[in-house]
């Protein structure tokens, strides 16, 4: 009884984590712009959880450097499931202009299971929003799932 | 107490929100905006100067002959390596490559992210020795098919064919006309130009 309550809830508000491994910043000052009233996606229900124990959806931005490789994958493991997993930018995708880096070790689905990829350098605000409608829809059915 | 600004406060209460509504309400992009990736296979001579100069390392291309020995090309744009930085539609000397207003670009599949496009580049014959006299006959007709005879690789192909084939659609055709030597498929595929046409022509009679 509690579950179908449970599932059209949360469909609703999902709870974002934002992770920087290692980018430009232009990836995150759009994202976080697109939190503020201008393309107000927290009328949506989004909104940015302080920890990623409390999170829905992770948004990787930035080629995932050597350094923050692990304290990536770490934060990630502690995002309980069902978790949607969205790559921001075309770094964490494939590097872009730092494929090939010694530092750099893109892409990130090397090491998790990404379910959304945003294209874009930086993709547009709303370009953003439908990213994580989309990524919604996947947490919705994984959720069913369960 | 005096409070400062009540009218405009209240006013701004009933008023329409700044907020642009986005999945409800459409939202163009700005004008020049460099967005998704459209290539047009049919004008690209495959110079790769897009690749050369990319930034991001996003295009790529493979070669396959096909049974007539003409290369079949496929150009191949990774959206998830572009940084939209338009070099290589600044470079493109054919304007193949635009960057559009188009911003809506989420991948869930592997190949969402890929644009590519496939156009064939027709394989250049060689001038056979026997062609010479009728590329020097064929001289006061016109001085630019008779260049090319000389100018046998391919790569020199576009500059010449521009000029002689103002449309530019099918370079290599040219090409295979002016040092045609008895190729009855080359009359089919050039283009009716009084150039090309003299020389079978002429040929024949």
């Amino acid at each position: 009884m509690f579950k179908k309550l449970i599932e059209e809830s949360t469909a609703k508000s999902p709870w974002l984590f934002h992770i920087n491994s290692g980018s430009c910043n232009g990836c995150d000052i759009e994202l976080v712009a697109v939190l503020t009233p201008r393309y107000d996606v927290e009328r949506l229900g989004f909104k940015l959880a302080g920890s990623p124990r409390q999170a829905d959806i992770v948004v990787v931005t930035g080629p995932v450097t050597r350094q923050s490789l692990d304290r990536v994958l770490s934060t990630i493991s502690q995002v309980p499931e069902p978790r949607c997993i969205v790559t921001m930018g075309s770094c964490p995708q494939s590097g872009n202009v730092f494929k090939g880096s010694y530092s750099v070790c893109a892409p990130l689905s090397k090491y998790v299971h990404v379910d959304v990829d945003i294209a874009g350098c930086t993709p547009k605000p709303e370009a953003i929003i439908d990213g994580l409608a989309k990524a919604t829809e996947i947490l919705k059915e994984k959720r069913r799932q369960m | 107490m005096d409070f400062p600004f009540v009218k405009e406060a209240v006013a701004k209460l009933f008023s329409k929100t700044s907020c642009s509504m986005y999945p409800f309400e459409p939202s163009e992009a700005a004008p020049n905006y460099r967005g998704r990736i459209v290539f047009h296979p049919e004008t690209c001579i495959n110079c790769n100067m897009c690749e050369r100069v990319c930034a991001g390392g996003a295009i790529t291309h493979t070669s396959v002959k096909n049974d007539d020995g003409d290369d079949v090309i496929t150009r191949s744009f990774d959206l998830g390596s572009c940084t939209f930085c338009s070099t290589c539609a600044d470079f493109c000397t054919r304007h193949s490559i635009e960057l559009t207003g188009d911003y809506h670009m989420i991948g869930i599949e592997e190949g969402d992210l890929i644009v590519s496009g496939t156009f064939i580049k027709k394989a250049v014959k060689r001038p056979v020795p026997g062609a010479k006299p009728v590329a020097a006959a064929a001289k006061p007709a016109a001085a630019k098919p008779a260049a090319d005879a000389k100018a046998a690789p391919a790569a020199a192909k576009p500059a010449a064919d521009a000029k002689a084939a103002p449309a530019a659609a099918k370079p290599a055709a040219d090409a295979k006309a002016a040092p045609a030597a008895a190729k009855p498929a080359a009359d089919a595929k050039s283009k009716p130009e009084t150039a090309t046409e003299a020389k079978p022509e002429e040929k024949k009679a």
